[in-house]
């Protein structure tokens, strides 16, 4: 039992298979603050794992099949957005439906671009990274150093994030929006601007988790490959009580259940019990095992601009 | 406002008809095949419609869909059938998707996988006039369905008996360890017979070797996959058979980012990374296919169970790394002939 817990990849899978569950989170933190449940992250992030892959392997730069992934990634959200600010759609129902179409227009495309042999070989990754220093420290090196250079980007947008959202005025007017847009209208604050900022903001941050999947960890797309990782995103988010680092909190636990469950698999423990680890964790997590957890008071409410 | 609300509703409608349908048939146009049809028997065999409905995995897995598939485009191209293919989204399309193409006429449907075992039988019997093919699952009560049914062991053996002599002879990126690890999708008879196999071949050659055996319960996130074989690397294992599909993709990565050996299935994966493919266990699902494809075409279906083994070159090792020496080849090839003589009998079970 011992030698799991010392074992460093136990500790590198957790950080591994938390970012694609974390960048997500974050994003869904911008949104629901500002008042929008985003639940097509999950589309954006299949959609911008494809085109991470063909904007990657078109330029043969990994670097800008990154940039192309979140600009497509930011242009669902802002469709999304349109109908479910502007119009003021269903969240929900709009959600699911951008999910719905990401997983069969990525397989028509898929088929139609690549043909059946799937997406190029020669697709390039984007690179990992070794820290200097750190690298040589026996243990924490092998933890913490030679990820996918999202892995540490993902760690830097955290702090960013908690700083934007509590602790400058336009983290403060997002967060107003997302508790009573009323008021914030009457304080002169542009609520539908914000909302689109927010949705945006986790369109932009989704189709980061999503190209890591496909061009950060491996450099190949296959069909429904981000395996409902938007929607433990969501669960992630509201277990860390709507914040940014407990959100990573949340995504680094299931990230460490996962990683858990692999290296019991060879113990004396039944293999289907430990498999049912991660979603025993979720579970857990959102009966509210964490204590109570309070989303923003007009998250999920459309709003029409009283002018 | 309003005006826009129901643009937006009808757009959402259109945008979801059609991503459902293009997640679907996504190359019936395409196999309509170009040839000129002159004879009758060519126009005969147009008329002939198979049907193929992927399981989860998809068409692009790059394994055992896409085997089924190539040997869908084969029988398209060298028999002149008219084909169409269906790829399931999630467990709960099988059912219907058999039944759309059964609905439509098709004179053969062929269902890819094992975990379409029940949905196949359902359908099947709704449909007594359509003939089913079941790939990896055994329906032998109906007159109108045949499985296909693979010795997954015999290969899993071959390839489990190369990865013991490349332990015990340290060969190329290999420093002897004497533990090997194997990456199963999910705990389902075909995996677990290429398992099994690969156990009782690796133990034959080399008694003292470890096998480390997980499964990631999923066939497409290679993510987890990667994961999965990069743990089994840290617990010592140099060479990692993945059975686990598209999942696989991500232990062949892992594979060659550690510098070290990854065992490919169903399809010869070797170009996926020729450094650090050892071998691939490839299983002609393409054959089967192809075969029950043409024997139905000739009026020569036949129902229940037909079996590919390494005999009738059903399965079979793929390419092997440049870096294994002739002799080891040469012994692999030798227990190769010992079981096809009988001499050699695999166990499908994976022993504890």
């Amino acid at each position: 039992m011992k030698e799991i817990f010392l074992n460093p990849q136990l500790w590198a899978a957790t950080l591994a298979m938390a970012t694609p569950l974390a960048l997500p989170a974050l994003g869904g933190t911008f949104s629901e603050r500002s008042g929008v449940v985003n639940i097509a992250m999950e589309g954006i992030m299949l959609i911008a794992a494809f085109f991470a892959v063909v904007f990657a392997h078109a330029t043969g730069s990994a670097w800008l099949g990154f940039l192309g992934a979140i600009i497509v990634g930011l242009i669902v959200a802002l469709i999304f957005a349109w109908a479910a600010v502007s119009l003021t759609a269903n969240q929900i129902i709009l959600g699911m439906a951008i999910n719905i179409f990401a997983s069969g227009i990525t397989a028509y495309l898929l088929n139609t671009m690549y043909g059946f042999t799937g997406t190029p070989t020669d697709t390039p990754m984007l690179p990992t990274i070794e820290i200097p220093g750190i690298k040589s420290i026996p243990f924490l090196g092998q933890v913490l150093s030679g990820h996918s250079v999202v892995v540490y980007l993902m760690i830097i947008i955290l702090f960013i994030s908690d700083y934007f959202l509590f602790h400058t005025n336009l983290g403060l007017r997002l967060r107003a929006v997302g508790e009573n847009p009323e008021a914030a209208e009457t304080a002169g604050i542009n609520v539908i601007k914000l909302r689109y900022l927010g949705v945006a903001l986790s369109g932009i941050l989704s189709a980061m988790g999503g190209a890591y999947l496909s061009i950060g960890v491996l450099n190949s797309f296959n069909p429904d490959m981000t395996s409902g990782r938007g929607y433990i995103a969501l669960a992630a988010m509201i277990f860390g009580k709507w914040t940014p680092f407990g959100s990573f909190g949340a995504a680094l636990l299931f990230g460490f259940a996962t990683a858990l469950s692999m290296q019991l698999q060879n113990t004396a423990f039944s293999k289907n019990i430990i498999m049912m680890l991660p979603y025993i964790v979720t579970i857990l997590a959102l009966v509210g095992v964490g204590g109570k957890s309070v989303a923003p008071a007009a998250d999920g409410v459309p709003y029409t601009p009283k002018k | 406002m309003k005006r826009w609300r129901v643009v937006l509703a009808s757009l959402l409608i259109v945008v979801l008809s059609v991503s459902v349908l293009l997640s679907g048939c996504s190359s019936k146009t395409k196999q309509e095949s170009t040839q000129p049809q002159t004879t009758t028997q060519e126009a005969k065999n147009k008329d002939f419609k198979v049907g193929l409905v992927t399981d989860v995995g998809g068409i692009n897995d790059r394994s055992f869909n896409q085997m089924a598939y190539e040997g869908l485009q084969r029988a398209a191209k060298e028999l002149g059938v008219t084909v169409n293919v269906i790829q399931s989204k999630q467990m709960t399309d099988y059912v219907p998707n058999l039944t759309n193409f059964a609905q439509q006429g098709y004179d053969l449907v062929i269902s890819v996988g094992f975990m379409m075992h029940d949905a196949t039988e359902e359908v099947s019997q709704k449909f007594p006039d359509t003939k089913f093919l079941i790939i990896d699952s055994e329906i032998t009560d109906r007159p109108n369905v045949a499985s296909a049914m693979f010795k997954e062991q015999e290969v899993g053996y071959l390839a489990g008996a190369l990865a013991g002599l490349v332990e015990k002879e340290k060969v190329g990126k290999v420093k002897g360890t004497n533990i090997i690890g194997a990456v199963g999708g999910m705990q389902i008879p075909p995996v677990d017979r290429f398992i099994a196999g690969y156990q009782q071949g690796a133990k034959a050659v080399n008694p003292d070797i470890k096998i480390l055996i997980n499964y990631t319960n999923n066939f497409n996130d290679p993510a987890s996959g990667k994961q999965m074989a990069l743990t089994q690397i840290s617990q010592g294992a140099e060479i990692v058979f993945q059975v686990a599909g598209g999942t696989g993709e991500g232990v062949v990565k892992a594979a060659q980012e550690k510098n070290l050996y990854a065992i490919g299935v169903d399809a010869d994966q070797s170009y996926l990374a020729p450094d650090n493919v050892l071998t691939s266990a490839v299983k002609r699902v393409d054959v089967a296919v192809y075969d029950v494809i043409k024997d139905a075409l000739n009026g020569n279906f036949k129902s229940g169970i037909m079996y590919f083994d390494l005999k009738n070159n059903g399965v079979g090792l793929g390419k092997i790394n440049k870096d294994v020496p002739q002799s080891i080849i040469d012994q692999v090839n030798q227990l190769a002939k010992d079981i096809i003589d009988g001499k050699i009998q695999v166990s499908d079970k994976i022993s504890k």
